[in-house]
Formats: structure tokens, sequence, C-alpha cells
């Protein structure tokens, strides 16, 4: 049964107080930023109204939020939080008008956010599963999220493993957190730069290098494989994986598109039959590769 | 359904007694030549509704999605944000709305209300809307060159999602009279007006005749072969070929996308205004380069054929047409009509159909 045969005249009789007005955003306030590699930073924030940051803390890992700088626009960004955490931030680039506004924000300052919107990563259903994280540069940021909730409910997840790599030491992300993974008893923790900087001692090459060292062994059999990051990094990483024996419904990723709306209106990311938005962000490889376009 | 008959010099006090009940009443009207346009009918322009005439290029649409739609108030006080939503809640009616344009909002009512997100400020201006459906009977007026209404089932004369549906009854000079078809309870609480009069049995069989006779008068040439391009487009079998042909008439002027009464895409934009900022959604067009292109530059549609793709994909597509129920294509022919290279609806169904034969027979 198609979920939206309903009679017209009930679409039409909605009850004015059933319908919410999905495109306001809440009053949000900036409480610090801290800075990760350059230009970007992390933005701790809450909403003004403690109902609302209550409402909105029952997000899943995976799913995004828009975020409104008033006068300059509006834009979606990944949750990198885990709902188990106390505090709601963002890990936003600097690269276009609304995130350098962003950017310029100053602690106490104010904002507004709406969300969370998307499918977000189905963790219930990967429980008994190992979980292998493979992030280049920033596309560690939304796959932090679905990290930091795996290892808070540690003994629902088999072995969970996690690849980061990036072009140079300075561009790795969230470096305390992986510092703190690495000797997190039950985590295996890899890193790679494709440049070396002096002080460097790890592993030099792409992140698909990771997966042929000697003490790297990947389970393949019950596995979820979460793969984010730039597209050249996505092709390879993915053959990688299929190489490797992965089913392609077991590799996961999070798709970015531009969005003005996040509730499956405006038209702008929709992708073959998917409108990211709202069937997404998160697709399996099986899904991504029916969608027929550029990742 | 209920039906009573008007006579012709009558027809226009519908639109006297919908201004009565406080609606703003919006009517075409004829410009010079072929120009028409919909416009709020006043005292001075009240005789000069037109009851047949080509449909005007520009689509009711904006009635209930408007072109340029305020959605917030954002004041700034003391370090405060202050954001309110702004809510049209106007009653209007369309008196004269053509069937296609009528099947055009009933798509927007599946698309911005028949999904998880219901649209609170299309719903109060769809809520607040009522329509009057004039069925297209005049070969000279009403039935144009693109029309295909017939292919996509929603003319000449709607089967539904009217208030009110006027029947012009004359034929080959005969007869002053239309037959009056109350769609929704608020159309028939019209009937208690004494305009309208009761009907016969030869007033229903006469409309029968006319619809039938009508129904020829569309022009073969333009009876697309839509099923053969819903089946082609939703199996996958349109080469990239035959979409690059198709793209590479495209100008990319986003004109077809701007006529459509059932195309729904929009961009979201911040203004100044005094004391803060209003929020505005603003019509967008698929067409257009820029419509997927994100912060950075990376733009998954460059080339021209991928946006073009993208329109007839959307509107074809077994898929979505599932999804909404309901086609968004409702055959006005506005795009075909528009369009510089020749890539309208009707023409690409034409080149897809012709594609896939040809693939065929390979």
């Amino acid at each position: 049964m198609n979920p939206y045969a309903i009679e017209h005249e009930a679409l039409m009789n909605h009850a004015p107080e059933t319908v919410e007005n999905v495109y306001l955003p809440k009053v949000a306030v900036l409480d610090r930023v801290v800075s990760e590699i350059h230009e970007v930073n992390t933005f701790y924030w809450h909403f003004e109204d403690s109902a609302e940051q209550y409402a909105f803390k029952r997000f899943r890992p995976g799913q995004f939020a828009q975020v409104s700088l008033f006068g300059v626009g509006e834009f979606p960004t990944s949750l990198p939080p885990s709902p188990t955490e106390d505090e709601t931030f963002f890990t936003v680039r600097q690269v276009g008008s609304c995130t350098s506004a962003l950017h310029r924000l100053k602690g106490g300052d104010k904002f507004a956010v709406r969300g969370p919107y998307g499918n977000g990563f189905p963790m219930e259903e990967y429980r008994g599963k190992n979980l292998v994280f493979v992030a280049g540069g920033i596309g560690l940021i939304p796959l932090r999220s679905a990290i930091v909730y795996a290892l808070a409910n540690r003994d629902h997840y088999g072995r969970i493993q996690i690849f980061h790599g990036a072009k140079t030491p300075n561009e790795l992300m969230y470096v305390p957190m992986l510092h703190e993974w690495e000797r997190t008893p039950g985590v295996e923790c890899h890193m790679t730069v494709d440049r070396a900087a002096e002080g460097w001692t790890g592993n030099v090459g792409v992140v698909g290098s990771l997966f042929k060292k000697s003490e790297v062994e990947v389970p393949v059999e019950n596995t979820i494989a979460f793969v984010c990051g730039p597209p050249i990094m996505f092709r390879f990483v993915i053959r990688d994986l299929l190489g490797m024996g992965f089913q392609e419904h077991n590799i996961v990723s999070t798709l970015e598109r531009y969005m003005k709306c996040g509730v499956g209106k405006c038209g702008h990311c929709c992708i073959g039959v998917a409108y990211v938005c709202v069937d997404g962000p998160v697709f399996t490889y099986e899904q991504i590769k029916t969608l027929g376009e550029d990742i | 359904m209920k039906a009573r008959i008007v006579r012709r010099q009558d027809v226009l006090k519908i639109a006297d007694l919908l201004r009565q009940q406080g609606y703003e009443v919006i009517a075409p009207f004829r410009g010079r030549g072929r120009d028409t346009f919909f416009d709020t009918v006043t005292d001075g322009n009240r005789d000069q509704i037109q009851i047949h005439l080509p449909n005007p290029y520009y689509p009711p649409k904006r009635y209930v999605f408007p072109q340029i739609e305020p959605l917030l108030k954002i004041e700034r006080r003391n370090g405060d944000l202050q954001i309110a939503p702004i809510y049209d809640v106007r009653r209007r009616a369309i008196f004269g709305i053509r069937s296609c344009d009528v099947a055009g909002i009933y798509h927007l009512d599946r698309f911005y209300l028949g999904r998880e997100y219901p649209d609170i400020y299309y719903q109060n201006h769809r809520k607040n809307l009522f329509l009057v459906n004039v069925a297209c009977t005049d070969p000279e007026l009403d039935i144009g060159e693109e029309c295909f209404c017939m292919c996509t089932d929603t003319g000449p004369a709607a089967r539904d999602h009217f208030d009110l549906q006027l029947f012009d009854l004359q034929q080959a000079g005969l007869g002053d009279e239309f037959m009056a078809v109350a769609g929704t309870p608020a159309g028939e609480a019209l009937f208690a007006s004494p305009i309208f009069g009761k009907g016969s049995p030869q007033h229903a069989a006469r409309r029968r005749g006319i619809l039938e006779q009508v129904r020829k008068l569309f022009k073969p040439s333009t009876t697309s072969w839509f099923s053969a391009a819903i089946q082609a487009v939703s199996r996958g079998e349109v080469t990239d070929e035959t979409w690059e042909q198709i793209g590479n008439r495209c100008l990319e002027c986003g004109g077809c996308t701007y006529v459509c009464p059932a195309c729904t895409c929009f961009t979201v934009t911040d203004r100044p205004v005094e004391a803060g900022v209003e929020r505005l959604r603003i019509w967008d067009s698929c067409a257009l380069g820029g419509f997927t292109r994100m912060a950075g530059g990376f733009n998954p549609r460059r080339a021209v054929h991928d946006r073009r793709n993208r329109r007839f994909f959307r509107k074809l597509a077994h898929y979505f047409i599932q999804r909404e129920l309901s086609m968004a294509c409702v055959g006005c022919g506005r795009c075909a009509a528009v369009c510089h290279g020749d890539i309208g609806m009707p023409s690409v169904v034409e080149m897809i159909r012709h594609a896939a034969l040809r693939g065929k027979e390979a």
C-alpha cells in the first residue's frame, strides 16, 4: 500500500493545528568555537528554548540539520555529535557565503536551526555486526556520530575499525578524539596521510593502502562498511572494498547535495528517483549505483 | 454531482456572487493578439472577463504557489532574534480556470500536502481557494495547436477537483446556456442563487454530444505517445545519446518550468527589509546551471543534457507518478509553445518513442 494514497479530501482537510511550519527555524545560541583544521571549526550551540533542545536531541546518527544565518541564507550540515553525547555542535568548513557567515559568529551570537532531517544510519539494524568506518578528510564529520554512538553502545556491535585518511597530518580531523580511540580497547583506529610532514611516523598513502597492511585484518563477513570522503577517495575505497568481498548493500555512505528545504519540496537534491533530504542522506552503495549521478 | 443551467448573460454573475462573498476573484482577460492573462476582477474590468480564450501562458499556479512568497520575517533586537512566519490567508476564487490547470493544482496538492511534511504556506492558499472551471469547448479559442490534455487525461472537461464547472452548451450557433456542475458542497451552495435553473435530460445529452465532438478536434500530431515514453523512461531504456540530443536543443532559459502548471521547485533567499530580514521562496528551475551547484563549485549535473534529463525523468518516470499518485504533466502544451528549441513535452515524448523503437529494431 502506497503511504501517500490518502484521499484528496483528507489531504485538503488537515486541521491547521496539526500542520507544523516546517520552514520555521528555532533560535540557537553559539556557545563556543573550536578550531579543528584550516578553515574547519566546530561550533558548540544550544537552542534558546530548552524544550526545543530536548526535542532535537532525539536525532539519529547520520541525520542533518538546516542552519540559518539571517540575511545570508540557510545551509544543510551533518550532525557530528551522537545523541548519546550531551552537547550539540556542528563541524563546518568555510566554503560558501552561509558557512563563512557562521565562521564570523562569536560566542553568545544567535542564529537559527531546524531539523533533524533525513533517514540517518540504521544503527539498530546493524546490531550484532562488525562496523568498519572509512573516512577521507572532513568525511569523518558525518561518521563521527555513528562511531561515538557505536562506542556508547559497545556491547551491541562486533569489531569496530576506524580508517581515517587526510592529505597531510595537519588535515586529520578530530585529532584528540582519534588518539582517544587509538587507546580505547576494542577499537582499531588507523590513520594515514597522503604526504607526510616532519614528525609524522604513521602510514603514508591513500586510505585504501591501510587495508593492505600486515597488522590490519578487515572482517568482511557480517560487516557494515561506512564510507565517506571526497569523490575520488570514495571511488577507490569502494573498488577496494568490493575487491575484498564486501557486498554492495553492506557498504553505506552519506551524500551531500545543494538543498534549500530539507523536507522534500524544493527539488534541488533530487537524484534519480531519490530526494537526498528525505530518502537519504544515507544510502547503500547498491542504491547509490542506481541513482545515476556523480557522487 | 449536482448540475444546473445558467443563461449566457448570467454567467459573469457567478463572478459577482463570489466577489460578494468576499473572494478576491481572478479571471482570464485578453490583451493584444494571442496575449491573454489572469488578473484580479474589479468593477472596471468585470465586463471584459473572457469565457473562451487561449489559455494564458503564465499559469494560475501562482495563486497557490506564488512566484515570490515571503515565508518569515526576522527582526534583530538587542542581539535577540525574533522569527515570525508570514501567512497569506486571502480567500481567492479563480473564475475560468482550464481543466489542465485544475489538474495542475491537484498535482500541487498531492506534492505539497500529500507527503511526510505538509506545506503550511501552500495549504493556507489552497484551503481558501475556490475554483470555477470552464470546459474547453470552443474549437477556435479554447483548443490550441499545442494542447494535448487528451493524452494526459486531464481535459477537455475536468472530472474532479473543481468547485464549479461551467460547460458551454452552444453548438453550431444554437443554444445560449451553460451547464454548471458542482464539484464540492461550496460549489453547490452557489445554486441557491436565482441565476441557476433546473436542467433537463436534453441538456445532459447535449453536453455529452458536444464533449464527444470536441475530443475529436485535438490535432493528432500532438497526440504524443505518453504511455510509450513513460515505459521507456521508467525502464531506463532511453539512451544517453537520446538525452544528449534533447539536451543539445535546450537553451537553458528555464521558460518551460516557468510556464508549467505542475512544476514545484523553489529556492529560498533572504532579503533585507525595514527592521530586519524577510525570508522568501522563489520559483527555481532545473534547467538553470546553478540549480544543483554546491558551495565550493562541485556540480553533479554539469552537462545541459543532465539537467534536461532531470525535468523529463521527473515528469515521466513511473516511480514519481506512483509517489504522488498524479503525473507532473497535465497536457497544457505551454512548454511546447514557449520552447525556442522545440523540446516541449510533446516533442520529447516523440523523440523518446522514436529512439526506443529504433533501439528495438536494431
